[in-house]
């Protein structure tokens, strides 16, 4: 018992003598580091950065945009991991996540709330291009650059702080049309697209180039989204004589109008579009008839050898390949450090004059199909371009055009 | 043309037959215990997730599984009456609107929870199969939810018309009061129509899930086709409620072959208003069969 005190006492006075000793390097080091004036008055280390990410994690989006904040943080780790913001003495990344809740009002008050209750640099979201814009102009306001991957062309229209650096939705629409021409001499469209801005939007974007490809639209519908049955539209489909089927859709409608359409044994090729298409889930949900759809993407994960690299990991992380927005994103964070890297500041204004000066060709930050990132004065990146996809065997491969292609174009 | 007016009204019969399973659970509710029940979608989401996990855990079909989900749902809807509906039955509408509002809400943000906002798919083997008659075809797994539904509506009209019990349903929902000093225990007839308003929203689950896809929000898409054709088909009758909702699954097919795909619903209720214009009482004449 006595003996037991006896060294506990002794722990107790080593550890006191560590303290003290630990004290003595610490304020040593402090009154070096005063004598020479080089460290910041806070903390050790430099300042983290913050970066709002604005995703929908719950709400009808949810599954997408918890996907999303799964690759931001494998993005901000992946920064990290390689030594920070060295001109800001290896600052690291701090990633400050809101919920937008699927719901534009909502997203208007969260984006205003992370902007005015932290000190952010920059900004990253929203998945959905409805929420996207709204978004971006209160970042504009509060003079924040706002980086994403939505496609809507609204986004580069009368802004400053915004930057898309990657395909927008009037070029998806050229890309699948080319890609129609491919798969059959003449191609004769049916386009159906749910009644919403991203569905008009897209589809008007279909019709205005439909004839300078020297494609021919033979139907072009709108629909209800969320309806209980696609047999009606897809019987439209098939008295309309089309070959070719081009579906603006979310993922449940276009599961639907998928499995119909095999239902029926209507042979056409079917181009699904981006959005819910180009996911793991809509392979998973669809099965064996997905086999050889095609689509367009603004990202795939056999672009670069780095995208192979995000790839891999984010698929130990979720257990899915990594898919456009996921991917793009990680690229959209290593843009984020290359420019707060030489604007040597976490200033968000100072951030937007280097984002406006960025021009990458390899690395992370350019892994896009065409693999060169830099931003025109209305925030386009002027090398973008969407890269053509297709479902082979369970994964996405990329097809088109020729210098992004990875596997043949399969025609079904 | 002749083939695709007869495809666009196989399509809307087939739909039809959900919509009927739906709609006849919430005007029996409310013709019987004289809510409306607002939770009644997310009645089929809970039978289509059950489905679901049958389906991938054990294996089991779809359509069979409604053996168990009918079961389970008739459960619930008994304890729901028991524990809550009954003890917001007074005078006062308010506290039932809220009450089963609140339970759609909290059903829903459970699902969300517990299953996330994915979609499940189950695929059998007949769910990409149709019958090939000429031209026209008809798909298997739409067939058979059709099939069960009718059996399902047809053994509910035999129950409401030869058992005690079900003549007590009837009695209770054409007049309640009169109903009750005749001796008709109403807890006990309220539980049983709650229990088997809610065992055909869990068919509909399972009867769907060959060929739709389950998700949280999935019973709002169908609820809202309930809530009309119960208005179409005169609250509280459950002919009427059948009828009418077959009317709308063909309304809306034949609405969106010749409208626009975009029109399928505006078809449906310009039927509702047309109806409630000429018949306020409802296509089933206001008598609650």
């Amino acid at each position: 018992m006595k003996k037991d005190r006896q060294d506990s006492l002794t722990g107790s006075s080593a550890s006191k003598q560590m303290e003290r000793r630990k004290f003595l390097v610490k304020t040593g080091g402090m009154l070096a580091a005063g004598a020479f004036g080089a460290v910041p008055l806070r903390g050790w280390a430099a300042d983290p950065i913050n970066i709002g990410a604005l995703y929908p994690t719950t709400g009808s989006m949810a599954q997408i945009g918890t996907g999303c904040v799964a690759a931001a943080k494998l993005a901000v780790e992946m920064v990290n991991e390689t030594g920070g913001i060295k001109s800001l003495g290896g600052a690291k990344l701090n990633l400050i996540v809101s919920d937008v809740q699927s719901d534009t009002t909502v997203t208007r008050t969260e984006t205003d709330r992370l902007i005015t209750g932290n000190k952010l640099s920059a900004i990253h979201g929203c998945y959905a291009s409805a929420l996207t814009l709204i978004a971006s102009e209160v970042a504009e306001r509060a003079r924040v650059p706002l980086i994403t991957g939505s496609s809507s062309d609204q986004l580069n229209k009368g802004r400053t702080y915004t930057f898309t650096p990657f395909a927008r939705a009037s070029q998806f629409a050229r890309t699948q049309l080319q890609m129609a021409k491919l798969v059959s001499e003449q191609a004769k469209i049916a386009v159906i697209f749910e009644n919403t801005a991203f569905g008009t939007s897209t589809s008007n974007g279909l019709r205005e180039l439909a004839a300078s490809e020297g494609v021919e639209i033979v139907m072009f519908e709108p629909y209800s989204a969320g309806f209980t049955d696609a047999s009606p539209l897809i019987n439209k489909v098939k008295a309309s004589g089309a070959n070719t089927l081009f579906s603006i859709s979310y993922l449940n409608d276009l599961i639907l109008i998928v499995r119909t359409v095999k239902q029926v044994g209507l042979k056409v090729a079917i181009n699904g579009g981006s959005g819910g298409f180009v996911m793991p889930d809509f392979y998973k949900n669809v099965g064996a008839p997905a086999e050889g759809l095609q689509g367009v993407a603004h990202w795939n994960h056999d672009v670069s050898d780095d995208a192979h690299k995000v790839n891999i990991e984010f698929k130990k992380r979720t257990g899915e390949f990594a898919f456009e927005y996921a991917g793009g994103l990680v690229a959209q964070t290593f843009m984020l450090a290359d420019a707060l890297e030489r604007a040597a500041s976490a200033d968000p204004k100072k951030v937007r004059e280097a984002l406006s000066t960025l021009d990458v060709s390899s690395g992370y930050a350019a892994m896009a199909p065409g693999g060169k990132v830099k931003f025109g004065p209305d925030g386009k990146n002027v090398y973008g371009r969407p890269v053509g996809v297709q479902w082979q065997n369970g994964d996405l491969a990329s097809v088109f055009p020729k210098e992004d292609a990875r596997a043949p174009l399969i025609k079904t | 043309m002749l083939e695709t007016v007869v495809q666009a009204v196989i399509n809307g019969l087939l739909i039809g037959g959900i919509y009927a399973l739906v709609s006849i659970g919430v005007t029996l509710i409310f013709g019987v215990v004289k809510i409306v029940n607002f939770a009644q979608g997310e009645f089929v989401m809970i039978g289509m997730y059950i489905s679901f996990y049958l389906a991938t855990q054990f294996g089991m079909d779809p359509i069979v599984s409604l053996v168990i989900t009918m079961p389970v749902l008739f459960a619930a809807g008994v304890l729901i009456q028991h524990f809550l509906i009954r003890r917001v039955l007074g005078p006062n509408d308010m506290p039932q609107i809220f009450l089963t509002f609140a339970l759609s809400l909290l059903l829903l943000n459970l699902a969300l929870m517990l299953f996330t906002a994915n979609y499940r798919t189950v695929h059998t083997f007949y769910s990409d199969e149709a019958f090939h008659i000429g031209e026209l075809n008809i798909p298997v797994a739409k067939l058979i939810a059709f099939v069960v539904a009718m059996f399902l509506s047809g053994a509910l009209w035999v129950f409401l018309h030869t058992t005690d019990l079900g003549k007590a349903m009837r009695a209770a929902s054409q007049n309640r009061d009169v109903a009750m000093l005749m001796g008709i225990n109403p807890n006990r007839v309220f539980c049983v129509a709650l229990g088997i308003a809610l065992a055909l929203a869990g068919a509909a689950g399972s009867l769907l899930m060959p060929f739709y896809s389950a998700y949280p929000f999935v019973g709002q898409v169908f609820v809202l086709m309930a809530f009309v054709a119960v208005v179409l088909g005169t609250l509280g009758n459950v002919i009427g409620a059948l009828v009418a909702s077959l009317m709308m699954g063909v309304a809306e097919s034949l609405g969106i072959q010749f409208v626009g795909a975009d029109s399928g619903l505006i078809v449906v209720f310009a039927m509702l208003l047309l109806t409630l214009a000429f018949k306020p009482t409802g296509l089933g004449g206001g008598r609650a069969r």
